[in-house]
C-alpha cells in the first residue's frame, strides 16, 4: 500500500499546529486553570479544573493553561501538563510564598490583560475565591461561583454553570453569554480528577514578577480563639444533638466512643449545649463525614441540605415523620435516652 | 457602612455585620470618641424597604433603599457598581461591612467586587472585627488556627455566618421607625450610575434538580434490639 499521501497529510498537520502552538506561545484565548498548591503539590481540586478545562477546550478548539504562582512551584509544571495543560505559566518568586492578595491579583491581571483568556477557572478556596471576584470586577468578567456542572454553548461559546441553590436544594443554571473573561469557581470534588499522561509534557514560560506589597498584615495568632484539633467541616465521625437528645452527657459520650467530633443543630446552640462553630446547617457549617449520627435532631431544610455530603447517616428521633429520616440511611424511631445508653456500652465493650 | 441583604430577611452573615459595625460605634462611643455613623444598604434589589428598617431598628443610624428600573435583575457585578457610586454620594465610608456569603445561592463575590469598585484593601471571613488608630482588625480562621490581620482604613470587611449574635431592636425605637414613613432614604438608581452599566453579566438559563436520595433502612423491635443493631451498624461504618 502506498502511504505517501498520509506523510503528506502528516506534515501538513505538523505545519498547522506548529502556527498554532506560536499562538500558544503568544496567548489569545483559551481556557486557564490557576492552580492551588497546598504543602508544596497541586491541590486536588486544580487537577479537577484541569480535567474540566480539557474538557470544554476540546469541544471549543482552545487551549489549555495552567498557571502557577508561588515560591519553588516551578517544580510542579509537568502535574499540569500531565493533567491536561497545554502550557503553563509559572510566576516563582519569594513575594509569592503566601497567598495574598495583592502580589498574586498584580501577576494575574497583567497576564490576563496581555493575554486575554476566554475562561478562567479556579479552586472554590478562599484563594480562588478571593482572586476571582476581584479579577472579574477589574477585568468586566462575569462569575460564577461553587460550579459543580458545566456544559458548553458551543455556538456562543459560552460556558454554563450549575452551582447549588439552598445547598442542593436545586441548581441554578447560569451563564456569561456578553462579557469576557468568564471566571468561575468549582466545588472541590465536582468534576473528576484527569487521567496524568506521562508523555504529555513542555516547557512552561517563566513570568517576571514585580513585589507587590499586601496592605492587609497579619498582626500574629489570634487570642481567645481555640480551634477545634480537627475542623468540623472535615470530620470522619460527628454525632449531632439537636432538642429531642434531651441528655447532651449521653451524646458526648457516644461521640466518645466512636471516636468523633460533637456538634448540633440550631436547637442545640439554643439549649447552651455546643459553640457556634458547632452548628450543623447550611448557615453555619457543612458536612461531609464518613459517619453522621444524628441524635433527636428533627432535620429540617437547611440542617438537611448541609449533611448531604455525609456518607452514611444515622438519624435517632421518637417521631416517626422527623423529616430527618428522609436523608437517614438507618433510621431509629426511639427516644434516645432508651437506646443510646446501651449503644454506648456495646461500642465501649468492643 | 454596613451592607445588608435581601428581600424577605436579613441574611445570617449580613446579621453578624450588622452586629459588627454596631458594635465599632458602641466602642467608639464608650472611648469617647467621635460618633461614628452606621448606614444601611441593600446588597440586592429589594422588593420593599422592610429590611432596611429591621437593620435601623436595631441600630443603624440611616438606610437606604435603591429604586429603579434598570436594577431588578441586577447581578453582583452591577450591584457593586452602584453601591461604589451610592458610597461614594455618602461621601465615601471608613469601614464597609458585609456578609460573606448568601444563605440561598453561596455566592461571596458582592463584598469583594465592592472592595475593588471601591480599591480598597479587602478581609475575607472574619470573625470578629473592631478598629482603632486607622485601621481595622479582624481574627481570621488560617488552616487549623486563628490569626489577627488588620487593614488601613478605608477597608472591606467580609463576615462569617454565626459569628456574632444581632442584638435585639430597641422597642421605642422599632415603633418610631415603622411609624415614620420616610425612616427610610429612597434614591434612584438612575442618579448614581449610567443605565450602561446596570446591565447585568449573567444570564439564568433554567434550573436543574438532584436525584431523590433513596429512603434508609427502618430499625424496629425493643430498645435493647435497636440498640443493638444500631451499635453493629456504627461498629461497621466507623471501623470500615
Amino acid at each position: 500500500m502506498d502511504a505517501s499521501y498520509l506523510d503528506l497529510l502528516m506534515a501538513q498537520e505538523e505545519g498547522a499546529s506548529e502556527a498554532e502552538g506560536a499562538g500558544i506561545e503568544g496567548g489569545g484565548g483559551g481556557i486557564w486553570v490557576v492552580a492551588d498548591v497546598v504543602g508544596g503539590v497541586v491541590a486536588p481540586v486544580t487537577m479537577e479544573a484541569l480535567g474540566a478545562a480539557r474538557t470544554l477546550a476540546d469541544s471549543l478548539g482552545a487551549y489549555v493553561y495552567g498557571v502557577l504562582l508561588g515560591e519553588e512551584v516551578t517544580d510542579l509544571a509537568p502535574t499540569l501538563y500531565q493533567a491536561g495543560a497545554d502550557d503553563v505559566r509559572v510566576a516563582d518568586h519569594r513575594a509569592l510564598a503566601r497567598f495574598a492578595l495583592a502580589p498574586y491579583l498584580e501577576v494575574l491581571f497583567d497576564l490576563i490583560e496581555a493575554e486575554q483568556p476566554e475562561v478562567v477557572i479556579f479552586g472554590a478556596t478562599s484563594q480562588g475565591h478571593e482572586l476571582a471576584a476581584r479579577l472579574a470586577q477589574r477585568t468586566g468578567g462575569g462569575l460564577v461561583e461553587h460550579v459543580v456542572a458545566a456544559t458548553l454553548d458551543e455556538a456562543t461559546r459560552t460556558v454554563q454553570c450549575a452551582f447549588p441553590v439552598y445547598g442542593g436544594e436545586f441548581f441554578q443554571v447560569v451563564a456569561c453569554p456578553e462579557a469576557r473573561p468568564q471566571f468561575f469557581t468549582i466545588e472541590p470534588g465536582a468534576f473528576s480528577t484527569p487521567f496524568l499522561d506521562p508523555y504529555r509534557r513542555g516547557e512552561p514560560t517563566m513570568l517576571d514578577v514585580e513585589p507587590v506589597a499586601s496592605p492587609v498584615r497579619v498582626v500574629g495568632p489570634a487570642e481567645g480563639f481555640e480551634p477545634p484539633s480537627v475542623p468540623l467541616s472535615q470530620a470522619p465521625v460527628i454525632v449531632a444533638a439537636g432538642r429531642q437528645a434531651v441528655d447532651i452527657d449521653l451524646v458526648k459520650q457516644l461521640a466518645v466512643a466512636l471516636g468523633g467530633q460533637v456538634a448540633g443543630d440550631r436547637g442545640a446552640r439554643d439549649a447552651g449545649w455546643i459553640g457556634p462553630e458547632q452548628i450543623v446547617d447550611v448557615r453555619g457549617v457543612k458536612v461531609s463525614p464518613d459517619v453522621y449520627v444524628a441524635v433527636g435532631i428533627r432535620g429540617d431544610t437547611f440542617h438537611n441540605a448541609a449533611i448531604e455530603g455525609a456518607r452514611y447517616i444515622v438519624a435517632i428521633h421518637p417521631d416517626p415523620d422527623a423529616p430527618i429520616f428522609q436523608v437517614a440511611d438507618l433510621c431509629v424511631e426511639a427516644d434516645p435516652r432508651d437506646v443510646l445508653p446501651a449503644v454506648v456500652e456495646l461500642l465501649t465493650d468492643s | 457602612m454596613f451592607i445588608n441583604r435581601e428581600e424577605y430577611l436579613l441574611q445570617p452573615a449580613d446579621r453578624c455585620a450588622l452586629e459588627a459595625a454596631l458594635r465599632i460605634k458602641d466602642a467608639a462611643r464608650s472611648q469617647e470618641m467621635p460618633d461614628i455613623e452606621v448606614v444601611a444598604l441593600p446588597r440586592t434589589p429589594l422588593p420593599d424597604d422592610d429590611v432596611l428598617r429591621q437593620a435601623l431598628c436595631t441600630g443603624a443610624d440611616r438606610a437606604v433603599y435603591l429604586t429603579g428600573a434598570g436594577l431588578q435583575d441586577a447581578d453582583d457585578a452591577v450591584m457593586a457598581r452602584v453601591l461604589a457610586a451610592a458610597v461614594g454620594r455618602l461621601g465615601g465610608a471608613d469601614l464597609v461591612l458585609a456578609g460573606a456569603t448568601t444563605l440561598d445561592s453561596g455566592q461571596g463575590q458582592l463584598g469583594l467586587r465592592l472592595a475593588e469598585a471601591l480599591g480598597s484593601p479587602q478581609i475575607v471571613g472574619a470573625w470578629t472585627v473592631e478598629t482603632a488608630d486607622g485601621c481595622v482588625q479582624a481574627v481570621l480562621k488560617d488552616g487549623t488556627g486563628y490569626v489577627t490581620v488588620e487593614a488601613d482604613l478605608p477597608a472591606v470587611v467580609t463576615m462569617l455566618p454565626g459569628t456574632l449574635k444581632l442584638r435585639y431592636p430597641d422597642g421605642v425605637r422599632l415603633i418610631d421607625v415603622y411609624r415614620a414613613p420616610d425612616a427610610v432614604e429612597h434614591w434612584d438608581v438612575s442618579d448614581l450610575v449610567d443605565e450602561e452599566m446596570l446591565r447585568s453579566l449573567l444570564k439564568e438559563r433554567g434550573r436543574d434538580f438532584p436525584p431523590e436520595r433513596e429512603r434508609g433502612v427502618r430499625v424496629s423491635g425493643t430498645s435493647e434490639e435497636m440498640a443493638q443493631a444500631l451499635a453493629d451498624a456504627l461498629r461497621q461504618r466507623v471501623r470500615a
